[in-house]
């Protein structure tokens, strides 16, 4: 079953709760953080309008960071995106492939947030949802959250005309479904990220098996081969030898019989 | 140093070996052979998932840019060592003659251990230059691109990122298939002793590089008739 969060940017206030929530809640060290509050004004004074992008992991469905991980360490479980640490090689592939630009590396090893896998599976919520006093987050079944998203939308297209649901289709669908006042470029959210490329599938899903399976079969058919063609060249060793001892012992008779 | 990586203090019958690899040559293959065998492991732990437990935690990324950096000393290394080796075995492994391609239409019997009526070789039979240009290329290719993930990684988009790992990726495999076979051909012809000592079996050798033995002991008179004339001139 896939879960998913909801984030209502119509209703955050830039609060920074969850900032401390999930800080605190998941005991990061100094220096990490998995939610950044980024604020956001647009327009001419006098007339402004402001905002909070509230950065944080998008769970993408076809997650490029899982895509490019090398060890398994970044994996797809209950539609989110989670992270073993201890797995982690520190590559940092997940750096560079990320088209949000979520996960960073903090002691030579990626950190992201992992939609507070334990707690969760402790029977809680995650603890930016249980502190948000904005009600601006939720985290249920993701059809639930869409359908939850789209009624907050109808209800807000009075006061916002361009509000809109995000995450329904990009990458795949994501993990955090965004209830939008605007255009998500007002926010310096990408409309439609890049998909996970060709190339990097190729990579992974050919490339690397193909390259596994050539060597192992290289491998097994060297043993084999290498029994049958030693045996060959022992026996042909064999024969060399023999030929010897046979021309030399041919020449010892010739030499006794010339003797008187 | 030169004349000090070729002192060997066993004694060898010449009727019966051949000195094949020189000590600083052979310095050069463990110092190549360590390096690269280090180098696949730890980066199988990022291809092979039953093997990831070696890459968690990051240390196996340490280890393979230490061996990387091994891997690269290796025509340098070489070089110091061994010069005249060097030259030697770059300009013999892109060099073939008639009984080199000869040798490659009758390669099949090679490969199932049979060497009678193969086409007389040098020191280096058509396989060994062929592997030797292979290593070489495949070398310089996952250098270059392994410098490049490690140096540059930061300015790639994930999609040069996977080109050059496709790059990286498929280099290692030409280079470990290669490898079986070097491995092959070593076990089936016994010629572990050729890294070892540095010494082969003289009647393995006129078998399968018998223009090689013809050109030692041609030599090996030049020397000796050269000596007669100036002990008669004396």
């Amino acid at each position: 079953m896939e879960y998913a969060f909801l984030l209502d940017m119509s209703r955050c206030i830039g609060c920074e709760a969850c900032v401390v929530a999930c800080k605190t809640g998941n005991e990061l060290p100094i220096g990490t953080q998995y939610i950044d509050l980024i604020e956001h004004t647009s327009g001419t004074y006098p007339d402004l309008q402001g905002g909070f992008q509230n950065h944080r992991c998008y769970h993408c469905i076809d997650a490029s960071c899982v895509a490019v991980c090398p060890t398994g360490a970044l994996f797809k479980e209950d539609g989110l995106t989670r992270l073993n640490s201890s797995a982690c090689s520190g590559c940092g592939y997940c750096v560079q492939s990320c088209p949000y630009g979520i996960p960073k590396m903090e002691n030579g090893r990626a950190t992201k947030c992992d939609g507070c896998a334990s707690t969760v599976a402790g029977g809680e919520l995650p603890w930016c949802v249980q502190t948000c006093p904005a009600q601006a987050l939720k985290y249920d079944q993701r059809d639930l959250i869409l359908a939850e998203a789209h009624e907050r939308v109808a209800a807000i297209k009075g006061r916002y005309p361009n509000a809109q649901v995000y995450g329904e289709t990009q990458a795949g669908g994501l993990g955090l479904i965004l209830v939008l006042p605007d255009d998500p470029e007002k926010l310096d959210i990408p409309a439609d990220p890049p998909p996970v490329p060709v190339v990097t599938d190729v990579w992974k899903n050919v490339v690397q098996p193909v390259s596994m399976g050539a060597t192992a079969l290289a491998a097994i058919g060297a043993g084999v081969l290498g029994i049958i063609a030693r045996r060959n060249h022992m026996a042909e060793l064999r024969d060399i030898e023999e030929k010897e001892l046979a021309g030399a012992i041919a020449g010892d008779s010739d030499a006794e019989e010339v003797q008187p | 140093m030169t004349k000090l990586m070729h002192r060997d203090p066993v004694e060898h019958d010449p009727d019966k070996e051949i000195l094949r690899y020189r000590r600083g040559q052979r310095i050069v293959h463990a110092v190549m052979a360590s390096s690269f065998l280090i180098l696949l492991i730890t980066g199988l732990a990022l291809v092979w998932s039953p093997m990831a437990f070696i890459a968690a935690g990051g240390w196996s990324r340490y280890l393979h840019r230490i061996a990387a950096v091994g891997f690269m000393s290796v025509p340098f290394l070489y070089l110091l060592t061994d010069r005249a080796g060097a030259k030697e075995v770059l300009v013999d492994s892109f060099k073939y003659d008639k009984d080199d391609v000869a040798w490659f239409r009758y390669m099949y019997r090679y490969a199932i251990g049979r060497t009678a009526d193969m086409p007389p070789q040098g020191r280096l039979n058509a396989g060994q230059k062929l592997h030797h240009s292979a290593v070489i290329v495949f070398s310089a290719v996952i250098v270059l691109s392994g410098l490049v993930l490690w140096w540059f990684k930061a300015d790639l988009s994930v999609t040069t990122l996977s080109w050059t790992a496709i790059i990286h990726d498929l280099a290692m495999l030409a280079l470990t298939l290669l490898l079986v076979g070097h491995v092959f051909f070593t076990y089936v012809y016994t010629a572990w002793s050729s890294m070892g000592t540095g010494y082969v079996s003289k009647e393995d050798m006129e078998m399968e590089h018998s223009k090689w033995v013809e050109e030692i002991e041609h030599d090996a008179t030049d020397v000796q008739e050269t000596e007669v004339v100036r002990t008669e001139d004396d």
